[in-house]
């Protein structure tokens, strides 16, 4: 039985050899003669790692601390001025706000039409190839592409879907009203992505196994039965990869918003991407745009980390 | 261990990524010294004699291009020089036609041609890094040269520089209010920019549609409405209204609205809400002179005048009357939509007539006139969107005079003159000399073969009209002014949606200038 003097001295001794520990295994870094061939061999790797990700990241930090604007020759420290300007602006959080309408809106469509297709094209007893191409060819379109795409059908003037909305006494200006123009964005981004939920729960389900299935079929449980109770936790993680992936994309949206409608009407497609472009190339305001380009970073590594928290729990 | 491995990886990133930083903080000071200016055989040149340059294309009655006796126009072969500008008119001719250029200098030009945003973006980007990727900058006066006039040669260094050409027809020969705007900042101790194109916002209108119901609409509103100098911005409301309504009652069949506007939330809705706010006395500053030579600091925004809350209600009113796709067009998308025939007016760039006038795009061919805009309580005044070029001042020497010999033959009157009778340009010429010639003049007049040559000349009588300085709006030139737009045609926008009232647009674009500005 220890006393507490005891305890708190072992404690400290814990403590002390902790510290030594640290700061030996820091020095132990620059003991270049402990360093193995292979350690010699993922140097240039990490060097241009470096130079490619982690220096811009930290220069990002740097930036979001310094007065940024262009035309100054030398950027100046100037605190925390720019996240105050950003944090404390009504375009920032309306701008996330609608960013948040967009993914969850975009995803769900996205998901729900995307397993659709994979389903039925995984049904199918044959031309799959065939109809794989076809339905892929959205994805192979650039973005901006895309937005003039749907730009030229909305056209008032001369637009195809304008001209049938018409024929049925709709003459509503699709892209130039906030109560559509919205809706209309994020509908060009399900036509150009969904078919990469499809592909990606298609290879799942081509990867699932044979036996589940069969026991359910022979236990006499019908196609909804199979699909909920086998099928849908068998890729449910493919399912979560593809979510991850759009989910990620979705927040940087910009390309079809700025061939179509800029922003407007009235704000109401101004989704974060947007105004970070607004913010860097318009106002020319680099330290402001670093702070919000942050908070953006930020979302997505929050939100990746609750994806794989989702994904291995249960795995240890 | 692994949790060990990679504090160390993560520690040894973070060392090399601080020391990569800390090199990227000494960013190279570029030499202020003025540059040498001199020609590359100066000891051999004569100053007191010109001879004629060797380029094609002079016609009779415009200034040549010249240099002095001895100059090399070969000096600088090899050189080349990267242009970047606007996807304008000019631009394209130019770029058609650079072999005029090439050939008698040996300066190989690669003209790179966006939207304005990405030239923007592309221009503070190289001038950021001082690394004259871009040797030829189109410095539109609003978004870049208000912002980085800094960054320019001062082209007086150029002028004043007797071993050098010299401007074809002298500075004089420019529009002066268009040199002013396009070539200073600040004041006028440098000249940044020369002239290079023009377009300006004018009246396109269906005489066909104004001539046939001219007798029925008197008699209905008590006025004459052919668009004119007479015409008020209240009377251009009733007469799209009375339009629209016809139309829609089948009454009306040649056109679907009486108006269409650029009314996206887009730099086009400042331009077109602007007619507006000046015809009635108002502007976005209380400091008046802003428009020409620019300043630094604009001072408080006026955007709570009572002009500015008038212009707002009616402007309103006139959207709402409009063809609904007014709403998503920019300058662009109002001009397929006239010239798809649905509109029987539209306040329009001049350089519009081309596409009017052309029957691969238009249905519209020979039945477009040309107006002055309407006025308001004070005066008509008509927004004003020409650029300049300029050369980025962190090139070599050599580039930088490469740069100037280009800039005196692409802004000068034989090239302007190509320009306008380029297929693929159209463009109107910034010099008085070109509009003296014969033939030109001729085009001004609709019907004769020179108009059908050249189809932008159609507005130009106007447009000339629009250009004298009482009729003539020139935006605040302040570098804060890319910021200062996006607040005016965002507000403008939510008011056309419905979000907000006219007074508390104004009051919400005066607060946000005010703080943008810092007053």
């Amino acid at each position: 039985m220890r006393t507490n003097a005891e305890y708190s001295k072992l404690k400290d001794s814990n403590q002390t050899n902790y510290k030594k520990e640290k700061s030996t295994s820091f020095l132990n870094l620059l003991n270049i003669k402990k360093y193995k061939t292979e350690h010699w061999m993922i140097l240039p790797s990490i060097i241009i790692l470096a130079i490619i990700s982690i220096f811009p990241f930290l220069y990002l930090i740097y930036a979001s601390f310094m007065d940024f604007m262009i035309s100054s020759d030398q950027p100046t420290f100037n605190g925390i001025t720019n996240w105050k300007k950003v944090l404390i602006n009504d375009t920032f959080w309306a701008s996330w706000g609608r960013t948040l309408i967009f993914a969850v809106v975009g995803l769900l469509l996205e998901v729900m039409i995307g397993v659709g297709i994979a389903l039925a094209i995984y049904e199918l007893p044959k031309g799959r190839n065939l109809v794989v191409t076809l339905w892929m060819i959205p994805i192979f379109v650039a973005p901006i592409v895309a937005g003039l795409l749907g730009r030229f059908l909305l056209n008032s003037t001369y637009g195809l879907y304008a001209w049938l909305l018409s024929l049925v006494g709709i003459d509503v200006q699709i892209l130039g009203d906030v109560k559509t123009a919205l809706a209309a964005v994020i509908l060009m981004d399900v036509w150009e992505w969904t078919p990469l939920i499809t592909m990606i729960v298609l290879a799942g389900l081509q990867s699932l196994p044979k036996e589940p299935l069969e026991a359910a079929q022979v236990d006499g449980a019908n196609y909804m039965q199979r699909l909920i109770k086998v099928v849908f936790p068998l890729v449910s993680r493919t399912i979560l990869v593809a979510l991850l992936i759009r989910s990620m994309d979705i927040l940087r949206f910009v390309d079809t918003i700025k061939i179509t409608t800029e922003g407007g009407p009235a704000d109401s497609t101004k989704v974060i991407g947007f105004y970070l472009m607004e913010v860097a190339f318009k106002f020319q305001d680099f330290g402001a745009a670093a702070a919000l380009g942050l908070t953006m970073l930020f979302a997505t590594i929050f939100l990746g980390k609750q994806f794989v928290n989702f994904m291995t729990k249960g795995d240890e | 261990m692994k949790r060990d491995i990679l504090f160390k990886i993560i520690v040894f990133l973070a060392i090399i990524s601080m020391v990569l930083t800390a090199c990227s903080s000494t960013s190279s000071t570029n030499s202020q010294k003025p540059s040498d200016t001199k020609a590359k055989n100066a000891e051999n040149i004569n100053t007191e004699v010109q001879v004629d340059a060797p380029f094609d294309g002079w016609v009779e009655g415009l200034p040549k291009i010249t240099a002095p006796e001895g100059f090399d126009w070969k000096q600088f072969e090899g050189v080349e020089l990267n242009v970047i500008t606007e996807n304008t008119p000019p631009s394209s001719a130019l770029a058609a036609n650079i072999n005029l250029f090439e050939d008698v200098t040996g300066i190989k030009v690669n003209i790179e041609q966006s939207d304005l945003g990405t030239v923007v973006e592309k221009t503070s980007l190289d001038f950021n890094a001082k690394s004259a990727k871009y040797h030829v900058i189109y410095a539109d006066p609003y978004q870049i040269l208000a912002k980085h006039s800094q960054h320019f040669v001062d082209l007086n260094a150029f002028i004043d520089e007797k071993t050098m050409p010299a401007i074809p027809g002298g500075l004089e020969d420019f529009i002066p209010s268009q040199l002013e705007v396009n070539g200073y900042m600040g004041d006028t101790e440098a000249l940044y920019a020369l002239p290079y194109d023009n377009p300006t916002m004018v009246l396109a209108y269906r005489k066909d549609v104004f001539e046939k119901y001219k007798d029925e609409f008197m008699a209905d509103k008590g006025f004459d409405w052919t668009p004119g100098p007479n015409l008020t911005w209240e009377q251009y409301y009733e007469a799209a209204k009375w339009i629209t309504e016809k139309a829609a009652a089948g009454e009306i069949t040649e056109v679907k609205y009486g108006a269409g506007h650029q009314a996206k939330q887009h730099d086009s809705l400042m331009n077109d809400y602007s007619n507006i706010l000046a015809g009635y006395g108002g502007d976005y500053f209380e400091d008046t002179e802003l428009g020409a030579v620019g300043k630094s600091n604009p001072g408080k925004s006026a955007m709570t005048s009572d002009a500015a809350k008038k212009s707002a209600e009616l402007y309103k009113k006139i959207i709402d009357v409009s063809a609904p796709g007014s709403t998503s067009w920019d300058w662009s998308g109002l001009g397929e939509g006239f010239a798809a025939g649905d509109i029987a007016m539209a306040p329009e760039w001049h350089e519009f007539s081309s596409m009017f006038e052309n029957p691969d795009s238009s249905k519209v061919v020979g039945k477009v006139s040309w107006a002055s805009l309407p006025k308001g309580d004070v005066r008509q005044a008509h927004s004003y969107g020409g650029t300049g070029i300029g050369i980025n001042k962190y090139g070599t020497d050599e580039e930088k005079k490469a740069a100037w010999l280009f800039l005196v033959w692409a802004t000068s009157p034989q090239a302007q003159y190509m320009i306008l009778k380029s297929e693929v340009g159209g463009s109107t010429p910034t010099r008085h000399s070109v509009y003296d010639i014969e033939e030109v003049q001729k085009g001004m007049q609709a019907g004769t073969e020179e108009s059908k040559q050249m189809p932008n000349l159609l507005p130009m009588k106007v447009t000339l009209e629009a250009w004298k300085e009482e009729n003539v709006y020139m935006r605040p030139k302040v570098p804060q002014w890319p910021q200062i737009d996006t607040f005016i045609f965002t507000e403008l926008s939510k008011m056309l949606a419905d979000q907000q009232t006219p007074e508390e647009t104004v009051e919400e674009i005066a607060k946000q200038s005010d703080q943008a500005t810092g007053n």
